[in-house]
């Protein structure tokens, strides 16, 4: 899942060299956090958070088919 | 009509790159077939190229209006750095979702536009995204006796249906209630500040007694 995150942010920002995510695993939930350069926040969340939004649906999709719930946290 | 801006030989590699990679990370198990979109359609959705998806994760991929599709089809369009106008000539699609959703919003306008007429009162949608909202101003674009204006910001705009000569609201009604989905707390900057404001779940939201959905 983590792959996930990672390569659709990496298509997304201008250096992807700057995309780092970490998996933080809890109990019912695994929290992913995205962190990207600051000058590339806008391109991972999108107008109205809109690009966040869908990474979002395809997370909770995926999360699905595998029984668990994950979360996405995008650092500022 | 406009000119065709996006092809499968100048976009096929791209899209295909990027869903496969997505949908393969995801364990989301659909097959895709992207091809260029015949020239004349109707005029309610002119794109140039269809992604039409099949496989056994179709039902996924169409539940809760369609969120995953449109999820994936406003991701690639990012990753392909398409401005915002030009969202509209990447049409994703399975089971021809768009065409009887496009179906259904016609419908759903013609009996907001009755209502209006018949009360004299104004008629709200649920909030729509552009394209949604787009194809309710086309199919009200006849209708002499009643007016369309989309009002409200980003998730939470929504179409208004006046009566020609009425006066726009000063402010437009509250979205309804977020979807159960929001599970809260994340760092991006959505306007969902006060809990309000859902992402759009198209169709109409009915005054008292409102007209009938336009289901087949």
């Amino acid at each position: 899942m983590k792959q996930l995150i990672e390569d659709i942010a990496k298509a997304l920002v201008d250096i992807p060299e700057e995309v780092a995510v970490r998996a933080v695993e809890g109990e019912q939930v695994t929290v992913l956090e995205l962190k990207v350069a600051p000058s590339d926040l806008g391109k991972v969340i999108g107008k109205q958070g809109r690009t966040a939004r869908s990474i979002r649906t395809i997370l909770g999709a995926a999360g699905m088919k595998l029984n668990r719930r994950f979360t996405l946290e995008i650092l500022e | 009509m406009t000119e065709r801006k996006y092809s499968v030989a100048t976009v096929g590699l791209r899209i295909d790159g990027f869903l496969d990679a997505t949908l393969q990370n995801a364990g989301i198990n659909l097959k895709y077939d992207i091809q260029d979109a015949a020239p004349a359609e109707d005029d309610f959705e002119t794109p140039d190229v269809h992604v039409k998806f099949t496989g056994p994760d179709v039902d996924l991929l169409l539940s809760n209006r369609a969120e995953l599709l449109l999820a994936l089809e406003h991701l690639t369009m990012e990753v392909l750095h398409m401005p915002s106008e030009d969202h509209s000539r990447i049409s994703f699609d399975a089971n021809d979702y768009r065409l009887l959703r496009i179906e259904e919003l016609r419908m759903s306008a013609a009996a907001a536009a009755d209502r209006v007429k018949r009360t004299g009162s104004y008629f709200c949608f649920n909030p729509m995204n552009s394209r949604e909202r787009r194809v309710i101003h086309l199919a009200l674009r006849n209708e002499a006796a009643v007016r369309s204006e989309s009002a409200g910001m980003g998730p939470g705009r929504m179409v208004i249906v006046y009566p020609a000569g009425m006066p726009s609201l000063a402010e437009p009604p509250r979205p309804p209630e977020p979807r159960r989905d929001d599970r809260g707390g994340s760092g991006d900057r959505g306007p969902r500040r006060d809990g309000r404001g859902g992402p759009p779940r198209g169709g109409d939201r009915r005054g008292p007694g409102g007209p009938p959905r336009g289901r087949r």
